[in-house]
């Protein structure tokens, strides 16, 4: 059953021109998907859109329908969406509020009003899923580095137990280091929790074999939609709507194009060396 | 020419944070580098204390022949602009002439050479004309970085150094952006510093790489010599560019383990094709 549901949808924020136009999409439960495209295209628009806080929050003309967990989001409030999205933003210091990593984590927990043994199995469980260690607890999150602060962002909204989590690049304030903390996070979610996932990024490297189905938005509408082998297929395509397919992709689509390679374009880079030593193997 | 010598620099913080140790480097005029590491490697640091923005603690920088501790502020700001990764963190004027025109302006410029800067600068950078009395916080984020580029030109700083140029860019912005750096490099003679993550834009733009971690200075050489050291990289937990690492695990096939773009992986390919025929 689609635990998303969006038919028709047009978004403007007042004064500006329709930023979403058109949409329809249906995510069914447990999906991990991705959404890319490049800036100003209505990617965190349509997160918004997602968690209700368009159109509660947002002034503006909005058209056609979004029903989040069986709530149609024009006729509940942006907390009631809440228990069943959370959002993960860029920029992990924007949503912390509290001087410890516990209570950062607790904090929804003890307003939720959940039992005290509850909340603590809960922080537990949020806790080693982003492998956060244990004396961590005490610390304040400002002094933790880029990575384990966005990973704490994370536990916060999955202690929550939230059917569905929207993380809007999730990793492109991070280092390095950071940025593979979080994908292995992503990783970890994907196999042990069953939300539905849904993250926008802009550097496919890593999440492309993560995602169960990529969707192309550009320009406020969806062009492409599709799983992860079908999606990158036309890395030519994407390159001509400013999406930056992985490097080991192009390689590939370049070979195929001078008849030196003919199998599938590489989701990962231990594809690639497959599909290159094929290709080499040839002489 | 040498732009710039920094000679066995330490540089600790107020709160006591050492973050740089032991480094030296020199850089000649018209080079284009990278300085790369994870946050808190020094690189930062390193290239703030080049910009004069601050000073050795030990050691000492020379930018032009001449120590960033004796230089003035306003001299200092013709020989090196320093970028912010976020504009908005150096734009105050009301509009975007005020904000080109600011730095000029305190170098005592006349106001017609104040303006021919600011024209000169916008130009470069694809300001339209029709910008200049305009806020510069009611542009998007892309237009406010070139206003924030445009007001570094203005003082025509010989080095200019940009911190994350490509950080929340998408694809064609960043390569806009690198692209542009390029061309103040090639066709304007400016000597240019990139700090960033990004290592694919490392690989395509700059012809030499500086590895940082733990506020030293662990790599310095040309960039495809850098993402060759495999082992030192590993240890500062930086990745090659995937291609890079493409072409490492197919060394035993005969491809170099040294390709720094696709065009040069599907070079290699082909080589490797035509030669066994």
């Amino acid at each position: 059953m689609a635990i998303i549901e969006v038919e028709g949808l047009r978004w403007r924020y007042l004064g500006s021109d329709w930023v979403l136009k058109g949409i329809d999409l249906s995510v069914e439960e447990g999906e991990f998907v991705a959404v890319v495209g490049p800036n100003d295209s209505g990617k965190t628009t349509l997160a918004m859109c997602l968690n209700g806080l368009i159109p509660n929050n947002y002034p503006g003309v909005m058209e056609g329908r979004v029903v989040v967990d069986g709530m149609d989001t024009r006729e509940h409030s942006v907390a009631e969406i809440a228990r069943s999205v959370g959002f993960v933003f860029p920029d992990p210091e924007s949503q912390f509020l509290s001087m410890t990593v516990e209570e950062e984590v607790a904090f929804a927990l003890e307003n939720m009003g959940l039992p005290v043994d509850e909340i603590e199995e809960r922080l537990e469980w949020a806790l080693r899923l982003t492998k956060i260690p244990e004396d961590y607890l005490e610390k304040p999150p400002y002094e933790l580095s880029g990575g384990e602060k966005q990973r704490v962002a994370i536990a916060s909204i999955l202690a929550m137990r939230p059917k569905i989590i929207i993380l809007d690049e999730p990793t492109s304030m991070l280092d390095p280091i950071g940025k593979t903390e979080v994908i292995e996070v992503l990783r970890e979610m994907k196999r042990s929790y069953n939300a539905t996932v849904i993250v926008i990024e802009h550097r496919l490297e890593d999440i492309a074999p993560l995602a169960d189905r990529v969707i192309l938005l550009y320009r406020g509408e969806v062009l492409r939609d599709a799983p992860p082998r079908e999606f990158f297929e036309d890395v030519d395509f994407l390159l001509e709507h400013d999406v930056f397919p992985p490097d080991v992709m192009v390689v590939v689509n370049e070979l195929r194009k001078r008849g030196l390679y003919n199998g599938p374009i590489p989701l990962t880079l231990e594809e690639a060396e497959r599909a290159l030593r094929e290709a080499l193997g040839r002489r | 020419m040498e732009a710039v010598r920094v000679e066995s620099i330490r540089y600790v913080y107020p709160d006591g944070t050492v973050g740089l140790e032991e480094a030296s480097l020199t850089i000649e005029e018209g080079e284009f580098l990278a300085f790369i590491g994870q946050n808190g490697s020094g690189k930062t640091t390193l290239a703030k204390n080049i910009a004069g923005l601050l000073k050795p603690t030990e050691g000492r920088v020379l930018v032009y022949g001449q120590d960033t501790r004796e230089v003035p502020m306003s001299k200092m700001a013709t020989l090196v602009g320093y970028i912010f990764q976020n504009p908005d963190h150096q734009l105050f004027n009301q509009t975007v002439y005020d904000e080109i025109a600011y730095g000029p302006r305190n170098l005592k410029l006349p106001e017609d050479e104040v303006e021919e800067r600011v024209r000169e600068a916008m130009e470069i950078v694809g300001l339209p004309e029709s910008f200049r009395e305009g806020h510069p916080f009611f542009l998007t984020r892309g237009l406010r970085q070139r206003v924030a580029i445009a007001s570094i030109l203005a003082m025509r700083p010989r080095v200019i150094i940009v911190d994350e140029p490509t950080t929340g860019q998408d694809f064609r912005q960043s390569i806009d952006i690198m692209d542009f750096l390029l061309k103040l490099n090639r066709e304007h003679g400016h000597t240019i510093v990139i700090i960033t993550h990004d290592m694919p834009i490392v690989a395509k733009y700059a012809q030499r790489t500086v590895v940082m971690a733990w506020g030293r200075i662990l790599l310095d050489g040309p960039t495809r010599w850098v993402f060759s050291q495999v082992e030192v990289l590993a240890e500062a937990h930086i990745k090659p560019p995937q291609v890079t690492r493409l072409a490492q695990r197919l060394a035993d096939l005969g491809v170099p383990p040294d390709v720094l773009t696709v065009e040069e992986m599907v070079g290699a390919v082909e080589a490797l094709l035509s030669r066994s025929q």
